[in-house]
């Protein structure tokens, strides 16, 4: 536990020891920002629902940009040789990595938790929507977050990974478009793949185990097949 | 100990049925042409790459069951110093430390003593981006000594660097002799002169010759009306080998 608490430190301190971390807090607040009194001009409701679905949709813009790097820029640098060398299991390298994105993503979200006191202080929203609305969109960025270190593993270039990344994610984003050419199993599949599909519900209040279990098995499946990438060493 | 190994890259066979031991103390020079397989000999020996077939064992236990195990007792510097560049000097050495399980009480202390060993302690709060190459390289060496390894493997630890530079990492290294086994690759035969007491030559991704370094040049030069030096140890089995007599009628034909 503690070599990945050493793992997760090394690449938060990688994050906030350049602009990177800054610039992308700065933005993404920003965005929100904008996204969330446009929001509450328009709908003149104290609900958080329609933030949570822009938000998902700046998320599939924005995680690729924070994980292409991960495994890319160790396996371009030659460090990945210090790593793999290093008495680490691969498992502890992945889930420090992983772990270190999902401060960084918990402490982006967490900046966002005033939108909660300020549709409070100008009515009476409903918390438990609110708070399964931000668990909702916390699992999403988890998920997105282990499918860009997946892409990441597969390649020495940052901009490969992201474009793998985003090819990944809008395809689970926009899975429900494709219905259309579709019918029975096939329909019922893609809608259940759409993170889309999932993250509704959370906003809406609802929380059900199927979404849930949508989220960790997504985040888990992307986490063991990190790991067999690395074990076969697959960017060679 | 390396036993038998091989490493196939598709149809290029990089090893081919290496086998050689090491003894506690040894400073082995590994010596080979470009692409003679070295780095790969030295990738497999610390679990960075997989052989093909065969066996290495470090204190008995095999790399394939206990590999964690045996990088624990393994330090590591490849070709590039694998350095974080945003890193200061002092923090990287930390992390190293962390990760290769050097016990809380002792980091400090044990971070001090490769700071001074090799040479680093004006430069420890600098950043590693900001660091001339031999510095760098020093750098890498710490990392690979950090966590007082049994066995460290230095993969051309001397490469790109000035005369002064090459003597102090030199220096350094023969400074681990009585700590640790070395095993040192490098182009410069000189260099092995100086530091190594063993030396293995590889070929085409076969060891064609492993002594003592005293016993190569003195049985070498015995046959010689005067003492070869590794070099002409090197150049003489790298020359191409005359062609195979086919008899008389050969060269009629």
């Amino acid at each position: 536990m503690n070599k990945i608490f050493a793992l997760t430190k090394k690449e938060l301190h990688s994050l906030f020891s350049s602009p990177v971390a800054y610039i992308i807090l700065i933005v993404m607040l920003s965005l929100f920002n904008i996204f969330f009194f446009l929001s509450i001009e328009q709908n003149r409701e104290v609900s958080l629902r329609d933030v949570f679905q822009l938000m998902e949709f700046m998320l599939v813009f924005f995680i690729p940009l924070l994980t292409m790097r991960l495994f890319s820029e160790e396996k371009s640098n030659g460090t990945m040789e210090f790593l793999l060398t290093a008495p680490l299991t691969h498992t502890m390298i992945v889930l420090g990595k992983y772990f270190s994105m999902l401060i960084f993503f918990t402490l982006l979200i967490g900046l966002t938790l005033s939108y909660y006191f300020i549709v409070e202080y100008f009515g009476e929203p409903d918390p438990s929507s609110i708070l399964s609305g931000y668990l909702g969109i916390w699992l999403e960025g988890a998920f997105f977050i282990a499918v860009g270190l997946l892409a990441s593993s597969w390649t020495a270039n940052q901009i490969i990974a992201a474009m793998v990344s985003y090819l990944i994610l809008f395809s689970l984003y926009f899975a429900t478009s494709f219905t259309q050419y579709v019918s029975g199993p096939a329909e019922h599949f893609l809608i259940q793949l759409s993170t889309h599909t999932h993250l509704e519900n959370f906003a809406i209040g609802i929380i059900t185990p199927s979404d849930i279990v949508y989220y960790l098995a997504g985040i888990l499946l992307c986490l063991v097949l990190t790991r067999l990438s690395i074990d076969n060493r697959l960017w060679h | 100990m390396v036993k038998q190994i091989s490493k196939n890259f598709g149809s290029f066979q990089a090893l081919d049925e290496v086998s050689f031991e090491m003894n506690k103390g040894d400073i082995v020079g590994l010596l080979g042409k470009n692409g003679a397989g070295k780095t790969t000999l030295m990738r497999i020996l610390t679990s960075f790459i997989t052989a093909s077939s065969g066996m290495v064992a470090v204190d008995g236990d095999d790399m394939t069951k206990h590999s964690v195990k045996i990088r624990q007792k393994i330090g590591y510097l490849p070709e590039k110093p694998p350095l974080y560049g945003d890193m200061t000097v002092q923090y990287y050495l930390k992390f190293a430390a962390e990760i290769k399980s050097v016990p809380k009480n002792k980091r400090l202390s044990q971070l001090a003593k490769v700071l001074e060993e090799c040479g680093l302690e004006q430069v420890r709060q600098k950043t590693i981006a900001t660091l001339s190459k031999g510095y760098k390289q020093r750098v890498g060496i710490a990392q690979a000594i950090i966590h007082e390894p049994k066995l460290l493997i230095l993969d051309e630890p001397t490469s790109g660097l000035d005369p002064m530079q090459i003597q102090q990492v030199l220096a350094l290294i023969k400074s681990q002799r009585d700590q640790r086994t070395v095993l040192l690759s490098t182009h410069s035969l000189t260099e092995i002169e100086q530091v190594a007491q063993r030396v293995l030559l590889i070929k085409s991704g076969r060891i064609v010759l492993d002594d003592s370094l005293d016993r190569l040049l003195r049985n070498a030069g015995a046959t010689q009306s005067q003492p070869l030096t590794l070099e002409q140890v090197f150049v003489n089995h790298h020359q191409p080998q005359p062609p195979v007599n086919q008899g008389s009628h050969a060269s009629d034909e």
